[in-house]
């Protein structure tokens, strides 16, 4: 997608939400009206006004035909968007070391790394690392671990 | 004081002091890595820590990182962190000279320096408006809030537009609006979510913009640039520092400091404004951008002068001098210490050492870097594609471990994702986290403001105090204000100069 479209995109959904936003301040109760109502609503209009004002500079001034580049490498990108959500909800089941010590090795062959010995010596420090550092030296109570 | 200055002595205190700088320096020194980052991850291990040793810890690693990043700067042309990109202009070239132990030895001094001069300061100064703080109520309250906002229309630059930056604070207080309503006690926004009753906690939304999106953005690189590696190689003299050389130091120091103290501007302005003013009373002009250790020691007393310099407003008022003080000040607030006046009375058994324990930091990095510097250099070679892993490892334990919450985990990719396309197309991820950190604030101070004030919002004008900051909050917007619509109407007016030059280089040669 253009890198303007989408700014348009975003600015226009900015404007929407001022407005469902100053909308929503209609349903605040009681003292809520005379205070943080009129907050929000400042917070609104502000926006509001900040996005059209915006939008307009892109409309008229924004001459820029060039794509959004978010990423050089789609698939590495998106492997650690999915490496993340699936290390997330595993950690909480499987404990931290266990799913630590397949989150690093797959993402680093993910990356591209295939120096093996590197990657070996690399979990088992931040491993030991976090164990012997934040466990033992420093007691903080990490979660989810069972070791 | 005194009981104080034992705590900091402790072994157990010194050991952590020392393990939290040398891992500064070392994330300092990771091209990718910052500061911002490196405390925002442990922010949240520091919750279960005795607060004390915990803020000792993030404090180390915050004065170690600001040096850290100058060394691979030095000696690879590197920068570690952004606030070493000027330490890389001259440190560079003195390298490819064989003089990268004079280039190493007075980046150390001069940071160490800075450091300890913007500690003293904040020891020197914090206590004293925090006092101040005490005659505040709300409707100051309030106006502290705006006060740190304004911070963030001097965070537009070059790549945030002055509209956009605004945007983006806004948006962050629009988010801080999630959660139970102080007024009234109804929830607002919340979408049935349980998990956002008491809000979007401002953690994972930091992690997730301050270190997720750059392991995103490393971990989409097609090829990294490749690191000339000749300056270690080379065989290095040792020199003497060059007489003179404290003069830009001092110049460095006082200068971050200062800038260190106002809201939203952080260690790479510090250090830019350090050098460039050094550059213009240089009496070796024409050296810079070869190899002057002038600039050098300017550039890195400036960032390091930041350090304490960003904490008095952090910690006297709750205005977050940087994005860094901004984590520091969430590692405060999960203790339940809230930035003010209790920081230096209930408090003061742990805010006092938190602070002269910053003393000791300065001093741990300060023999690292006459020891072990060159060695510590290696650290920027190491590959995105182990970096990478390991930082998001600590991405998702932190965000994870202050409410034990898998929700916060998805909220802080949340954060990464979305925050990366407003990164892309020019949105302020600080004034985003400013906005989110000061918002309640503001909301707080508003809304029982305009309870005192039976409804009228002249309130916010009555006292002496209201009164002082306005004149603040004007003076802090008019400079920036007035310096982008210069820019603005250079834009569209260019002079004719500038046509000039645009004309000869339209010319044939």
């Amino acid at each position: 997608m253009a890198r303007r479209h989408l700014d348009r995109v975003i600015l226009l959904g900015f404007a929407v939400l001022a407005v469902l936003l100053y909308i929503s301040t209609a349903s605040y109760p009681g003292i809520a009206q005379k205070t943080s109502a009129l907050y929000v609503r400042f917070l609104a209009v502000s926006m509001g006004i900040l996005s059209i004002v915006q939008l307009g500079f892109s409309m008229f001034r924004d001459h820029d035909t060039g794509r959004l580049e978010l990423t050089d490498h789609w698939p590495r990108f998106i492997g650690l968007l999915a490496a993340l959500i699936v290390f997330a909800l595993v950690f909480e089941h499987a404990g931290f070391y266990l799913s630590a010590a397949v989150f690093i090795p797959v993402m680093a062959l993910l990356l591209g790394y295939r120096n093996y010995p590197v990657i070996a010596l690399t979990t088992a420090g931040v491993l030991g690392f976090v164990y012997l550092v934040f466990e033992k030296l420093l007691s903080v109570n990490l979660p989810g671990m069972a070791l | 004081m005194f009981s104080h200055v034992m705590a900091v002595l402790q072994p157990y205190s010194i050991l952590t002091i020392i393990i939290g700088t040398v891992a500064g320096v070392a994330i300092g020194g990771m091209p990718g890595l910052t500061a911002t980052m490196a405390v925002g991850l442990l922010v949240p291990f520091t919750y279960t820590m005795d607060p004390a040793l915990g803020l000792m810890l993030l404090g180390g690693i915050y004065c170690g990182a600001m040096y850290g990043g100058s060394i691979p700067a030095i000696l690879l042309n590197t920068p570690g962190t952004p606030a070493a990109v000027a330490t890389a202009i001259e440190g560079f070239p003195m390298s490819r000279k064989g003089k990268a132990g004079l280039a190493l030895k007075v980046s150390v001094i001069a940071s160490f320096t800075g450091g300890v001069f913007s500690v003293f300061i904040l020891l020197l100064f914090a206590p004293m408006l925090a006092r101040q703080a005490l005659h505040f109520g709300p409707p100051e309250n309030f106006l502290l809030a705006l006060m740190g906002l304004a911070g963030i229309v001097s965070i537009a630059d070059e790549n945030s537009s002055l509209i956009k930056a605004l945007i983006a604070g806004l948006l962050g207080m629009i988010i801080a609006i999630v959660g139970t309503d102080d007024m009234s006690g109804s929830l607002r926004y919340t979408m049935g979510y349980v998990e956002l009753v008491d809000g979007i906690n401002f953690m994972p939304a930091l992690i997730g913009l301050f270190s997720m999106i750059q392991m995103l953005e490393l971990a989409g690189l097609r090829r990294t640039h490749k690191i000339d590696m000749s300056a270690l190689h080379k065989k290095q003299k040792s020199e003497p520092l060059p007489k003179g050389i404290f003069k830009f130091i001092a110049l460095g120091a006082g200068t971050g400091t200062v800038i260190g103290v106002l809201p939203g501007e952080g260690a790479t302005i510090a250090a830019f404004i350090s050098y460039n003013v050094s550059k213009r009373i240089s009496k070796l002009k024409e050296l810079f951008g070869k190899g002057n250790p002038e600039g050098i020691a300017a550039a890195e007393a400036g960032n390091n002068g930041c350090v304490g310099g960003s904490l008095v407003p952090t910690l006297t008022l709750g205005i977050p001098g940087n994005s860094v003080a901004a984590a520091l000040m969430g590692a405060f607030i999960i203790q339940g210490m809230i930035p003010g006046p209790d920081l230096f009375t209930q408090y003061a058994d742990k805010t006092y050492p938190f602070i002269l324990s910053m003393f000791i930091a300065n001093g741990v990095f300060l023999i690292v870097g006459l020891t072990v510097a060159p060695y510590l250099a290696r650290i920027a070679l190491i590959p995105p594609a182990i970096m990478v892993p390991v930082v998001a490892t600590f991405a998702v334990l932190g965000s994870y471990a202050l409410n034990n919450a898998i929700f916060d985990v998805y909220m802080m990719i949340a954060f990464a994702g979305f925050g990366l396309i407003l990164k892309k197309l020019g949105y302020s991820l600080e004034a985003l986290i400013l906005g989110l950190i000061l918002g309640p604030i503001a909301e707080g101070g508003f809304s029982q403001g305009m309870i005192m004030g039976k409804g009228s919002p002249w309130i916010f004008f009555e006292s002496g105090i209201a009164k002082v900051m306005w004149v603040l909050i004007i003076l802090l917007l008019v400079p920036p204000l007035y310096s982008y619509w210069k820019n603005v109407a250079m834009v569209k007016a260019p002079p004719k100069e500038a046509l000039d030059d645009l004309d000869s280089l339209n010319e044939p040669e």
